[in-house]
């Protein structure tokens, strides 16, 4: 039951949130819900790292690889491009609040919470970057694996 | 076969997909696909995000080259899908001409957005769900759906009298603190934080981030590179949005929010 209270509510928000997104982006239909569910999934693999990992740099990277590789199987699944679904839901990842919270520390003269807080946010920034790219690449090595291969069998 | 036909069919293939937001490698890889589709190894395409070069020499080694520039332009999702399936059926059906452009102009007339009022409550349910998920109440959550929306009109509108991106940002950051601070100070509003966050959500720009990092992992530096610096761009101008509405803020009420 405290589960549910701690896990639930953030991924419903995300979850909504991505809906409304999805139709910024002129998505219709399914792909909406795929998106949205994306979206809530990654929140939950955010939160359920922030035991093992105790570091929201390496939270942020858990979720970046898995709503990768969501996306990366959702668009092999319904034959479309991968981006559909990578971009909406990497929005509940995206540090927001970072750039809101460091601008304040800037207005209030605070220089060393203002680093602080850039640093860190710029940090977010990357550990998803890095997430993405991991997936990313080893996509491409298996996807140039299995053509070798399929064009192997083909010649003999 | 007119070659001349079929480089215009290609090149309007990749200047859909582009526009809808589609990678660099995608599109380079839709051109240089229909051309061999239809016949011709030699297809060589070059491009980046606001500019395609397609060139090509016929069987008769008669070079052919177009180039195409790109205005700036959003993300459009539901184009972006439809070219790529039509690019793949075009690829594998391989119908004469006439029946492809036939097919590319109907892929374009039957093109589907969401109407305005629509996308105005999508700014406003985004930009709502976004402050309670980093902390704020529900009268927060009204708050920031009604900055969402203001947003939202102010990129509309912006958009109309063909603003760049950066000035855009701003002015959608400093309107939306600003609007935040003015719930607060009436009393609908409780936290400016999260009010203000939820809002600039909508204004991050996430997308430009993936794509590049995307785009950078393909091989495509100059396309990663420029959208790279695009998206810290639109970072500082979110930061700077914020801060002057902070600094009217402070200016107005002497730090009183």
């Amino acid at each position: 039951m405290e589960l549910i209270q701690t896990y639930l509510p953030p991924c419903l928000y995300a979850f909504v949130a991505c809906v409304g997104f999805s139709v910024l982006f002129n998505i219709h239909g399914l792909g909406i819900l795929i998106c949205a569910v994306g979206g809530a999934l990654g929140w939950l693999v955010y939160l359920a790292a922030a035991p093992v990992f105790h570091s929201d740099l390496l939270q942020s990277f858990a979720a970046a690889v898995f709503i990768s590789a969501y996306s990366e199987i959702m668009a092999r699944i319904r034959k479309c491009p991968v981006t559909a679904y990578l971009l909406v839901a990497f929005f509940p990842l995206v540090p927001g609040g970072g750039i809101y919270y460091a601008m304040e520390h800037a207005i209030n003269g605070e220089t060393d919470l203002f680093l602080n807080v850039l640093f860190h946010t710029l940090g977010l920034a990357g550990s998803l970057a890095v997430g993405v790219l991991l997936v990313s690449s080893l996509v491409r090595l298996i996807n140039s694996y299995l053509y070798r291969r399929h064009r192997k069998r083909k010649g003999a | 076969m007119d070659y001349d036909r079929l480089l215009n069919l290609s090149m309007e293939m990749g200047y859909r997909l582009l526009e809808s937001g589609a990678e660099i490698y995608r599109v380079e890889e839709s051109i240089r696909r229909l051309l061999q589709a239809y016949g011709l190894a030699t297809g060589e395409v070059f491009a980046i995000p606001n500019c395609i070069i397609a060139s090509l020499v016929t069987p008769e080694g008669q070079v052919l080259t177009r180039v195409r520039r790109m205005p700036s332009h959003g993300t459009d999702i539901e184009q972006l899908e439809r070219c790529n399936d039509l690019c793949r059926r075009l690829c594998v059906e391989r119908p004469p001409l006439d029946e492809a452009e036939r097919r590319m102009d109907d892929l374009l007339a039957s093109r589907r957005y969401y109407s305005f009022p629509a996308q105005l409550l999508a700014y406003f349910v985004g930009a709502a769900a976004f402050v309670p998920f980093f902390g704020g109440t529900w009268r927060d959550a009204l708050c920031g759906g009604l900055c969402g929306v203001a947003i939202g009109l102010c990129l509309t509108f912006l958009s109309r009298l063909g603003t760049n991106l950066f000035f855009k940002t701003v002015a959608g950051g400093t309107v939306s603190g600003l609007l935040a601070l003015g719930l607060r100070v009436v009393g609908l509003g409780q936290n400016v934080d999260f009010i203000t966050i939820g809002a600039l959500m909508i204004l991050v720009p996430g997308v430009l981030f993936t794509n590049a990092m995307r785009d950078i992992m393909a091989g495509d530096m100059m396309a990663g590179i420029s959208k790279a610096a695009e998206a810290l761009l639109i970072g500082m101008a979110i930061a700077l949005g914020t801060g002057v509405s902070l600094w009217l803020a402070r200016l107005l009420w002497g730090g009183a929010v």
